[in-house]
């Protein structure tokens, strides 16, 4: 059964026997290898599985395996392959043209055509679709079709992200998106990927089916049959049933409990790098007007003051980098040849005595994630003289807050939604976006430079004008690297990626 | 012929109702070991600077989870071994009672006042007033408490101050209840007419003649309300609403180790069996002094 | 009883109304709930345009009362976060939650009466001490804390029960258990002093005299009179256990409301917040309004009161 509407019949129905019920209920078999189903967890729920609604990572996730785009990034060799296309050919700055593939199947059976190419890139272009993947999806001006499987794809201005950015963005039939809307696609998503969703319990669980009628695509045949994911909160509770065989693969679990699950032996533990990045973001230009953070020294006392190589060696662990520059090392257009500041409390203190604030101040600091990691800068903070009090929320709460200028000192972590380019993290954080806290003009004209030119050597020169001064003025306290710890049953063959997207379809079992 | 007695002074007297108290308490198993556990909990928090062996904010990230003594990696340079952060977990302990504390006292105390005035208010005035209060009772009841402070604590942002605030404002609902019973019992005996037929004021019939007689409920509730405003502290805080970090609240200390469960289960149960201990305390406590102030009571 | 049905009505309805303007008032702590729904990247525009949708630039009594209105018909808005009907998300969970709490409240029920009842008819016995320490134990122990260890001892060192989960009643027996064990003390304590008051009096002592036999004294004659402040006691502890579903809901991962109304409050969901405020306010209401009616029926003493 799809998901369960709301029947006021059916309700009474089941609270007045939930306890009969109940108690006559079979246990269900052990689940895994010998049914051939994946059992997974996350702890958030994932609020709706259209995946231009859904902003999270998980909702890029379930993207991945749902809906195929038109161009593939292989992950191995981070080259361009086609996927839902057989080729294409740049024609200028601002246009693509796109050959479509042949012969490929929707899950409700329906052909993929180019119709459905130029209404999905249509519509994403469209201002009132209501979407709220805009970041990949805001360089599109319109698309055309040109012939029986030819389209051609323009952008707004020049933008040298283009592929990277198709690879994002699934193909949605238009025949039955027409029908079902946004909201249907919810319910009973259709694409043309690897998997197929064929039950939402929304926030709960979410059953994918491998496609039978997966075309011969480059990402490959999935092989394990089901995949059942479930939202489990409290990470206690997924080790514990990874332990006793009822998952099979969890991840994002914490440093130490992975050293000592992996210890036992009942599972495997992976560590695995991601584009993920830490970084304080201070409030330079806002906040009250005698607002110490918007001293510089002060902002250079506060990168002295944290001690992030020894929180990184001793607390962080696994295969974490320290950083110094305000984007992943990896990254098209990074370098860490940038001013660095060491761990110097005592420069630290002269910094603030010299900014006036010889016995520091009090602030606010706001997280939403490892709280003992920041409990470690906090010390880190309180040791030169700068007290914080710590507003531990949901990651919307504290952005929200961030943007309204509320936040001084924001502890916050950045994934470039796998983008190897730092056109995905500096303009967000400095291009005058509404996360842009220090709304440096010089910095961001730079980075409107580095997106309006596909010459590369350009592009990497004018990055490194803007790193260069986005750690001069200590905008940014650059922390570490980020990585995942999968804990996978021992059965289970599953290789992760660099960019924080488990691929499901390429899982086997041993 | 049988000798006549001459019965003795104290005899006749008997002890006095002082006496007769004490006697009652020192007798009373209940109140005897929630005063100890209770005591020692105290001391600790008020000697917590004194004697704690070291600051409990002092991380040192090189020395973190060393296990406590009683584990074959433990010493007794760290008795009950190290956090997360290296920090010494017995200081931690040691300052988290004050803090613990003070969440059940401040709670406890401003409930207390809230529930204490529409209490006593309902049951001497009666009639509208006695209404209005009860009608407010059942609304409070009506809501879950720990539903409503978390929406309070996250729309409002948490911290101490809060957190005691949002508690006190609603932990009222039963000092009210117990309260208005008894000031109306007060109110109907003979010495409350005594006194408003003697031309005593509204205000000094409450003050000097009501709340004397109704300070033994109080104590009971009020000793009662500690304990659950620091569990309700705990629940809070792990939840990731209560107290902020680096303030070591036991609540908090649960919920830190709660990342440890599994495998350093010692982070989560010392601290556990503290609160479980303090809150043992109070309630043996409360239960005592409602045995031995209210003997007609006892069963 | 007609009146007495018809005055406990009208005081519920009050008591109802009065809960909607505080889970109303829940919107207005937050700052603007524009900003918020808005969200992600949203510009001034989008956040005026949001304002007019939901109707927040009208006067608060209006919006107030449009609310309760809709309310009224069964619809509290569309959830900020799943996009979806805010009835239709809470009464997919609750059956989880009131099979939860039904389940813990038969738990604690099935555990303290006959409990309350041996240690009443046994004063300072061993048993009585049982019960005692029993009580004291339950109200002094932290129910995450109690969970957790449960899930440590029961499903990781012996894996024998499943932590997480509703597919079966073997998932429902720890958490049964935790939410369950809070509302012991509270029921035996009632259930004894009852028990102890109805077994000195008159009535009790003519039954033994007339050589009726102790059991039929004890669970026919006194049990019934004194079970009745006990049903309303349950009650209570059944709307208690609404609240205490949150922590129980979330560590052992039932997707219940309780566990809903946590995530919605950490997302800033504020309709589904409200709903769930409301909706667990009118089950305590309608619980103890029934409550009343049967101790009423029961004891006709109460109807003149």
């Amino acid at each position: 059964m799809m998901m369960r509407r709301f029947s006021k019949v059916k309700f009474w129905a089941l609270a007045g026997t939930a306890a009969i019920a109940l108690s006559f209920a079979a246990p269900t078999a052990q689940a895994g290898k010998a049914d051939d189903t994946l059992n997974i967890a996350w702890d958030v729920e994932v609020p709706n599985v259209n995946m231009y609604f859904d902003t999270s990572r998980n909702g890029v996730i379930i993207a991945h395996h749902v809906w195929d785009a038109l161009v593939w990034r292989d992950p191995a060799s981070g080259d361009f392959k086609p996927l839902l296309s057989t080729g294409w050919k740049i024609v200028d700055d601002k246009t693509i043209e796109m050959d479509i593939r042949q012969g490929v199947k929707f899950h409700n059976g329906d052909a993929m055509t180019a119709d459905d190419v130029v209404y999905t890139y249509n519509y994403l272009a469209r201002a009132d679709n209501g979407i709220l993947n805009r970041n990949y999806t805001s360089w599109i001006d319109k698309a055309e079709k040109i012939g029986d499987s030819k389209v051609r794809i323009t952008a707004k201005d020049t933008n040298p992200l283009i592929l990277l950015y198709m690879g994002e963005i699934g193909i949605y039939p238009q025949k039955y998106y027409e029908e079902v809307g946004a909201e249907g696609m919810g319910r009973k998503p259709v694409g043309t990927g690897p998997y197929k969703i064929t039950e939402v319990d929304p926030g709960k669980r979410i059953v994918f089916e491998a496609f039978a009628d997966y075309y011969d695509s480059p990402k490959g045949k999935p092989s394990i049959k089901k995949i059942v994911q479930r939202t489990i909160p409290e990470m206690n509770t997924q080790v514990v049933e990874l332990a006793s065989g009822r998952l099979d693969w969890i991840w994002r679990v914490a440093q130490d409990q992975a050293d000592r699950l992996d210890k036992t032996g009942r599972v495997k533990v992976i560590n695995a790098n991601t584009m993920r990045v830490g970084y304080l973001q201070l409030n330079a230009a806002g906040g009250p007007e005698d607002s110490p953070l918007r001293k510089q020294k002060v902002r250079q006392a506060i990168n002295h003051a944290i001690d992030v190589e020894g929180i990184v060696k001793n607390l962080v662990r696994g295969s974490s980098e320290v950083i110094h520059a305000a984007c992943y090392p990896e990254q098209f257009g990074c370098t860490d040849d940038v001013t660095k500041y060491e761990y110097n409390p005592e420069k630290a203190k002269k910094l603030l005595a010299e900014a006036g604030y010889p016995t520091g101040f009090t602030t606010v600091m706001y997280a939403y994630r490892d709280r003992s990691h920041n409990e470690a800068i906090m010390s880190n903070l309180a040791a030169v003289g700068i007290k914080t009090e710590l507003r531990y929320g949901q990651y919307a709460a504290t952005r929200d807050a961030l943007r309204k200028g509320d936040v001084p000192i924001g502890s916050l972590t950045w994934g470039s939604n796998s983008i190897p380019d730092v056109d995905a993290i500096l303009p967000v954080f400095f291009g005058g976006l509404p996360d842009d806290l220090s709304k440096d003009k010089e910095v961001q004209a730079w980075l409107v430079e580095g997106k309006s030119t596909l010459d590369q050597d350009k592009r990497k020169a004018v990055y490194k004008k803007a790193l260069q001064k986005i750690a001069d003025q200590a905008y940014w306290v650059p922390t570490w690297t980020y990585t995942t710890n999968y804990a996978i049953s021992n059965d289970l063959d599953f290789k992760p990626t660099a960019d924080e997207i488990p691929r499901f379809w390429t899982a086997k079992w041993k | 012929m049988a000798a006549i007695t001459v019965p003795v002074a104290e005899d006749i007297i008997g002890p006095t109702p002082g006496q007769r108290l004490r006697k009652r308490i020192l007798g009373h198993r209940g109140v005897m070991i929630g005063s100890v556990i209770l005591g020692i909990i105290i001391l600790m928090a008020v000697l917590a600077p004194l004697i704690a062996p070291y600051d409990p904010y002092e991380q040192t990230l090189t020395n973190r989870l060393v296990p406590p003594v009683w584990a074959d990696a433990g010493s007794w340079t760290h008795p009950l071994g190290t956090d997360g952060l290296g920090r010494d977990y017995l200081s931690r302990l040691m300052y988290g009672a004050q803090i613990s504390l003070f969440i059940g006292f401040a709670t406890a105390l401003i409930s207390g006042v809230i529930g204490t005035i529409m209490g006593v208010a309902a049951g001497y005035f009666g009639g509208r007033v006695d209404l209005v209060v009860t009608f407010l009772i059942t609304c409070r009841l009506s809501m879950p408490v720990i539903l409503v402070s978390l929406a309070v604590v996250a729309l409002v942002g948490s911290s101490l101050t809060v957190v005691v605030t949002v508690l006190g404002v609603l932990l009222w609902d039963r000092y009210a209840v117990v309260m208005r019973s008894a000031t109306m019992q007060v109110r109907s005996l003979d010495y409350v007419a005594a006194a408003s037929a003697a031309g005593c004021s509204t205000w000094r019939i409450l003050v000097s003649e009501i709340l004397p007689n109704v300070m033994n409920p109080l104590i009971v509730v009020a000793t009662l309300e500690v304990a659950h405003a620091v569990l309700l502290e705990a629940a809070l805080s792990f939840l990731g609403l209560g107290v902020q970090p680096p303030l070591p609240s036991w609540g908090l200390m649960i919920s830190e180790g709660k990342d440890y469960l599994l495998f350093d289960a010692w982070l989560i149960t010392i601290p556990g069996i503290c609160l479980f201990a303090l809150l043992l305390a109070i309630n043996l406590l409360g239960d005592g002094v409602r045995d031995v102030t209210a003997p007609e009571n006892r069963s | 009883m007609l009146i007495y049905t018809l005055k406990r009505l009208v005081v519920a309805l009050l008591v109802a109304l009065t809960i909607s303007l505080i889970s109303f008032g829940l919107l207005f702590l937050s700052g603007d709930p524009a900003t918020t729904i808005a969200g992600e990247s949203a510009d001034e525009a989008a956040i005026m345009a949001i304002r007019a949708q939901y109707g927040f630039d009208r006067p608060l009594y209006e919006q107030y009362f449009a609310w309760v209105l809709r309310a009224m018909q069964g619809d509290f808005g569309t959830s900020f976060y799943f996009n979806m009907p805010v009835t239709e998300l809470i009464f997919e969970r609750l059956p989880v939650t009131l099979g939860l709490g039904l389940a813990a409240i038969t738990f604690a029920i099935i555990l303290s009466i006959p409990l309350g009842v041996l240690a009443a008819r046994y004063p300072n016995s061993l048993i009585d001490r049982l019960a005692l320490t029993i009580s004291v134990m339950g109200q002094a122990m932290p129910s995450f804390w109690f969970a957790l260890l449960l899930i440590m001892v029961f499903s990781f060192m012996y894996p024998l029960l499943p932590p997480s989960g509703s597919e079966t009643w073997v998932h429902f027996i720890m958490p049964t258990i935790v939410l369950g064990y809070y509302a012991t003390p509270a029921i035996m304590r009632l259930t004894r002093t009852g028990m102890m008051e109805v077994l000195g009096a008159d009535y009790i002592r003519t039954a033994r005299a007339k050589g009726l036999r102790p059991r039929v004294v004890l669970f026919k004659h006194a049990l019934r009179n004194a079970i009745i402040p006990v049903v309303s006691l349950a009650a209570v502890q059944l709307g208690f256990m609404l609240g205490g579903s949150i922590v129980v809901e979330t560590i052992f991962a039932l997707h219940g409301t309780g566990y809903l109304a946590w995530e919605s409050i950490r997302r800033y969901d504020l309709p589904t917040v409200q709903a769930i405020l409301l909706i667990f306010s009118l089950i305590y209401i309608v619980l103890t309004f029934l409550a009343d009616l049967l101790n009423a029926w029961l004891d006709p003493r109460i109807r003149v009161a």
